[in-house]
């Protein structure tokens, strides 16, 4: 058996109570019950040493629940507390509260996860029994080495940075300036805006994109108490929450507000790319401004296009271009951090429903900028609106695939999530064509309808009276397009209609809108300089889907809009004010709490091998020269364990889970 | 608990979910918050449910962790079993009139230890069980109920006084009266939640029929604090082995006046579909849809598992349920995906994927303007979605039109961001100096 003879426990510590262990096994009305026989696990638990009260409850996590914890903490004079229920990063933090609330150190509580761990996972009830008792035993012994730890409390420096200028770093950055809170917003590209700036009009308002935008651009750029910086990049981050030190870079823009007549600078410069801002269909200039109105209002100059001709600078006498401006670097510190980096719209691969092959297959990106009046082609397509033009949407491109059925992404992956916004965009987007072009025949082609939200039905109610037809096709087998044989029309759209009892049809069409899906932006170096976990879908995974979706486990970075899945404007607006709201709790309370399991060095024993300096991914550890030994900053250690783990001198102790507590713990488990 | 203080920097009214978020959200910025709750307990629907999409995590695990969370906040105060009668605006800020309504005992006194509750004689169809358990004329709400008080409910009760008998603390008190109550407030969030589209709405689906069931009575039948402790259905207690759901039952549909989609349907029925096959071997379920909406995180992945496991989905417009004999269910279907074959199939059970509709009208109460829907107006729905047509009033969760547990979070958090900055800008103060506002 066990050595339950090891005593420290026996209260020798000054300033340590004696033990006297409850056991609370919880039911999890079934979850836990069903499998497991919790009342015989707590009779088995009653056995070990020290432990002095057990009993079991249907939801421990309750309010009745946690009661029952506190009452027989004082009613048993209790000093350790075992909870044997579902996982910690649930209920951990319930039930050190509940036990605080007692009037006992929240460190004196053990959590034992026999939900995940052992209910959900097991089927036979006696193993899944004999495995919770187990596990339920090993964190008695445990408990009752445990000594009462405090809190550690990291001041918070009152700033937030931003990272990205769409909508919802914009929204973002205007709520916590309101609130009074310093703010950076840094953004990647020259310009404010985002992928908003790039619509022409949105539902379910069926307002213009840009005016809007344009407002909530004006309140933070003027805004006293914050920064904008455009063509920022992160280069590197330090730090922990309270105080993210980060290092960014900021691209030479070679435009200064000097410059007055933008017109000119641009009109002289001979070298022109492709407009990114216009999807490719237009070109734009070296020295460019993506749309009249664009923040900030002035242009800047692509250095990979430009030649250094010096032509623009002539053109405006010098004043306002600098063909030499340097990038420059600067730290930034701030206490939280909100990422807002946004998406992008998936590009189709070459060939992917006609994609890059035939020219009349296009995103619905570039119809909305061909609608766009200020777009690059003033909002005219290329039909006069009494042809009976024949148009098509095709929904679900990049989206809900199909492993097998689609190729696969480059990534190897095929996108098997739904983008949430394309079916209600494109039927905003065919209501508008119908009202345009009378005579045009529009279908459209999808798997399922999904206008979902408030006034988003509207429009397929809509598109329907207008005469929009509807042909419904298998994600088993995506329609194909093809080049008209009789060389009469741009594409042909092959699929078996659903709704027609899966009959073949044939579409001729002058114009396939792809209603093209999302994709999160490449942010690739921020996720591995913050450490933030990635779902499958490549998106960033929030720390629990239901409960706080707008917050990273990453403590102290927070998440707003597209960067963490597909959303709507509305949608992107409310989480980046959410996260606002986080961030902004955590600024006003001046300080973050944070468990206290750090490591600590013994100075007596360490004899300054250097091991936990290289083993350490945090850097945390320094060797102190003078002395010849390690010390662990506390601000920089995570409690990862590792160091304590390689210390070859056991010189390296980490709180609450110090080499005594841990084989307490693992030799019950092993049944020593 | 100490009594209600004149004077708060945030009223949240309803105790739901997003209720819950919003108050925390206040009361974590700094500010003192009074959550008004109408029924006995804060959990709004969410505390009813079994598990949750996608996740499948149970739903009471980790929903009565937030109730907990505002029960114990330093800063929330809860008032629940009360209405809010009145709220109007004075200056920036507002006075509320709130009408208390009587338990019909000592709450303080009251340590919810149930006895009344064994001891009373007179059974009610209960209502956090969808009508199918039964509870007493005096009761705890359930088990998961904060606060664990008892009340009693007096359009049922017989004044026989055995309660008052067996109850301890001897705390009973029948001639309690409702209890007017006057407190300012800096900013309003409703947060007043839905109700499930009643049963008879569309009576072509037999929504009165015994074994034609709402989504909230599977709910609480598939939970393990449910009537039943196991899936049954209601009319002789068999053990369903077909089982139909019928989507859009009552959503998208002008003709009863909700023509909007409800948004969660598709995926609490998939999820349901999903759990029966886990519960009853072999069960035959499916579900007639006109479009499967699984829009959100993880959610198109959840369907195709839904499928994969065996959860039949027919896309079909169901024309009536009509009952045959012992109980079972014909169920005539024009089959959408097979050029519209009419086709009728018997089922022991049948849920209703019933739409939302709110739960709380504005209507004499606070002068904000609603949709045509019934649901909160939003003006500014694109960049401001939680403000109303009252500045100073904020909206969030399913009272500003339906939407799932994370979407209701997400606003409820913006919306007590909006009413932070609205408090700030007319600096608001509540009564306590020392907690008050921070920045
Ligand atoms: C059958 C079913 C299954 C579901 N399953 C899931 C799921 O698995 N996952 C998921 O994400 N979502 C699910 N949902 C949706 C989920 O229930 C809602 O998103 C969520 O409960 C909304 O929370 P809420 O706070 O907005 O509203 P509610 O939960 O309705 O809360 C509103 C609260 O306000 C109170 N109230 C109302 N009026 C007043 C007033 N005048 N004064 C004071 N208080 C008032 C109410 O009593 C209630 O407590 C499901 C819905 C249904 C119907
Ligand atoms: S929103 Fe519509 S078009 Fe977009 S992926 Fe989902 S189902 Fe397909
Ligand atoms: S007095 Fe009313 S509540 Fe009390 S036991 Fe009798 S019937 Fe029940
Ligand atoms: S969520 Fe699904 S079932 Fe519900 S109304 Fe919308 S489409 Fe119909």
């Amino acid at each position: 058996m066990f050595d339950a003879t090891d005593s420290a426990a026996s209260g020798s510590t000054p300033g340590v109570q004696a033990p006297r262990v409850g056991v609370f096994v919880c039911h999890c009305g079934g979850n836990i019950s069903d499998v497991v026989d919790v009342k015989r696990v707590a009779e088995e638990a009653a056995r070990m040493p020290d432990v002095v009260f057990t009993t079991t409850h249907m939801f421990h996590c309750s309010d009745p629940g946690q009661a029952l914890i506190e009452q027989k903490i004082r009613e048993h004079a209790l000093t350790r507390v075992v909870v044997a229920a579902c996982s910690p990063t649930l209920h951990q933090i319930t039930f050190r509260r509940a036990v605080e609330r007692a009037g006992l150190n929240q460190y004196l509580f053990e959590h034992v996860n026999i939900r995940e761990h052992v209910s959900w996972v097991i089927e036979d009830k006696e193993a899944a029994t004999a495995k919770a008792s187990r596990l339920v035993r090993a964190a008695v012994n445990r408990a009752r080495l445990l000594v009462p730890l405090d809190k550690r409390r990291i001041p918070i420096h009152p700033a937030a940075l931003v990272i990205g200028g769409g909508v919802a770093g914009l929204m973002a950055a205007r709520d916590l300036g309101d609130r009074g809170m310093k703010v950076t917003l840094i953004e990647n590209r020259p310009f404010l805006g985002g992928r908003m700036a790039q619509l022409w009009n949105v539902f379910p308002t069926n307002e213009e994109a840009r005016p809007l935008l344009s407002n909530l651009v004006r309140d933070v750029v003027k805004h006293p108490l914050i920064t904008i910086l455009t063509g920022a990049h992160v280069v590197n981050s330090e730090g922990v929450v309270g105080d993210f030190k980060t290092k960014i870079k900021i691209d030479a823009r070679g435009v200064d507000e000097r410059l007055t007549y933008p017109g000119n600078a641009i009109a002289a410069c001979p070298e022109e790319t492709i407009s990114e801002f216009d999807f490719a269909l237009s070109r734009r200039k070296a020295i460019y401004m993506p749309y009249p109105g664009c923040f900030p209002p002035i242009p800047a100059i692509d250095w990979h296009t430009c030649t250094k001709c010096g032509k623009c600078v002539a053109a405006v006498g010098g004043k306002g271009i600098n063909l030499d401006a340097k990038s420059r670097e600067l730290t930034l510190h701030s206490g939280v951090i909100i990422l807002a980096t946004g998406y992008d719209p998936y590009e189709p691969l070459l060939g992917e429903y006609g994609y890059g092959i035939f020219p009349k297959v296009i995103t619905l990106q570039q119809l909305h900028r061909m609608l766009d009046p200020e777009g690059p082609t003033a909002g005219a397509l290329p039909f006069d609106s009494n042809t009976p033009v024949r148009i098509g949407f095709l929904h679900c491109v990049g989206a809900r695939q199909i492993d097998g059925v689609n190729a696969p992404q480059p990534d190897g992956k095929v996108k098997d999530y739904c983008a949430r916004t394309c079916c209600t965009a494109a039927m905003h987007a065919a209501v508008a064509l119908r009202e345009r072009f009378p005579k045009s025949h529009i279908t459209s082609f999808y798997q399922d309808m999904r206008t979902y939200g408030r006034g988003h039905e509207e429009y397929y109610e809509q598109a329907s009276q207008q005469g929009v037809l509807f042909v419904r096709y298998s994600p088993w087998h995506p329609p194909r397009v093809d080049k008209d044989r009789t060389g009469k029309w741009p594409v042909v759209v092959r699929t078996n209609d659903l709704l027609t009892d899966g009959l073949p049809i044939e579409v001729p069409l002058d114009l396939l809108v792809l209603a093209t899906g999302v994709v999160p932006h490449d942010i690739s170096e921020l996720v591995t300089m913050y450490s933030c976990a990635v779902g499958y879908d490549s998106f960033l995974l929030e720390v629990h889907p239901k409960l706080r979706p707008v917050e990273l486990a990453v403590s102290g970075v927070f998440l707003a809009g597209c960067c963490q899945g597909p959303m709507d404007i509305t949608e992107a607006c409310s989480a980046a004010s959410a996260a606002a709201s986080k961030a902004a709790a955590m600024i006003s309370q001046g300080q973050v709490e944070m468990d206290p399991f750090i490591a600590s060095v013994d100075e007596e024993v360490c004899t300054g091998c250097q091991t936990c300096l290289t083993v350490c991914p945090y850097d945390a550890i320094v060797r102190d020269e003078a002395r010849g030994l390690a010390i662990v900053s506390e601000a920089l250690c995570t409690g990862c364990g590792t160091c304590a783990a390689a210390c070859p001198s056991s010189a390296i102790q980490q709180a609450g889970f110090n080499d005594r507590q841990v084989r307490a713990e693992i030799d019950v488990l092993l049944g020593v | 608990m100490a009594d209600i203080r004149d004077r708060y920097d945030a009223l949240v009214i309803g105790g739901g979910i997003a209720g819950m978020q919003a108050a925390l959200d206040l009361g974590e910025q700094g500010f003192e918050v009074l959550l008004v709750e109408r029924t006995p307990s804060i959990g709004g629907v969410m505390v009813g449910l079994n598990k949750v999409f996608p996740t499948l995590d149970c739903s009471s695990c980790i929903c009565t962790p937030r109730m907990a969370e505002s029960a114990h906040h330093p800063r929330i105060r809860l008032q629940t079993y009360t209405e809010v009668r009145r709220v109007d605006a004075v200056g920036t800020g507002f006075r509320v009139e709130l009408d208390c309504k009587p338990r019909y005992l000592d709450e303080e006194a009251c340590i919810g230890c149930d006895e009344c509750e064994l001891a009373c004689p007179i059974e009610v169809p209960h209502e956090f069980d969808d009508g199918l358990g039964a509870r007493r004329a005096i009761y705890i709400p359930h088990g998961n109920a904060i606060p664990q008080k008892a009340v009693l409910d007096v359009e049922h009760c017989i004044f026989c006084g055995k309660c008052e008998r067996v109850c301890p603390t001897n705390c009973l008190d029948f001639t309690a009266q409702s209890r007017t109550v006057h407190v300012d407030v800096g900013a309003v969030i409703v947060a007043t939640g839905f109700d499930i589209l009643p049963m008879g709405a569309k009576p072509e689906y037999g929504g009165r029929l015994p074994n034609v069931m709402s989504p909230m009575a599977m709910e609480r039948i598939q939970s393990s604090n449910g009537p039943y402790g196991r899936v049954l259905r209601p009319a002789d207690g068999k053990i369903p082995r077909s089982i139909a759901y019928i989507q859009c039952a009552g959503s998208r549909d002008r003709s009863i006046g909700v023509p909007y989609c409800s948004r969660v349907c598709c995926m609490y029925a998939l999820k349901q579909a999903l759990l029966l096959r886990h519960y009853i071997h072999d069960v035959d379920v499916t579900l007639y849809y006109m479009d499967i909406r699984a829009f959100g995180k993880g959610y198109e992945q959840f369907y195709r598992r839904a499928v994969a496991e065996g959860v039949k989905v027919v896309k079909g417009k169901v024309a009536r349920v009509t009952e045959a004999e012992n109980f079972d269910l014909l169920l005539r279907v024009e089959l959408l995906d097979e050029g519209g074959r009419v086709d009728e199939h018997r089922y022991d059970l049948v849920v209703l994927s019933q739409g939302l509709i709110p739960a709380w009208h504005a209507d004499g109460i606070i002068d904000i303007e609603e949709d045509a829907d019934g649901f909160v107006h939003t003006p500014e729905i694109k960049l401001n979605p939680s403000f109303t047509t009252m500045p100073g009033v904020f909206v969030g969760g399913v009272a500003a039109g339906p939407k799932d547990i994370p979407d209701a979070i997400v606003e409820a958090g913006e919306a007590a961001m909006a009413a932070a900055n609205y408090l700030k800008r007319f600096r608001w103060r509540s009564r306590t100096p020392a907690a008050a506002v921070a920045v």
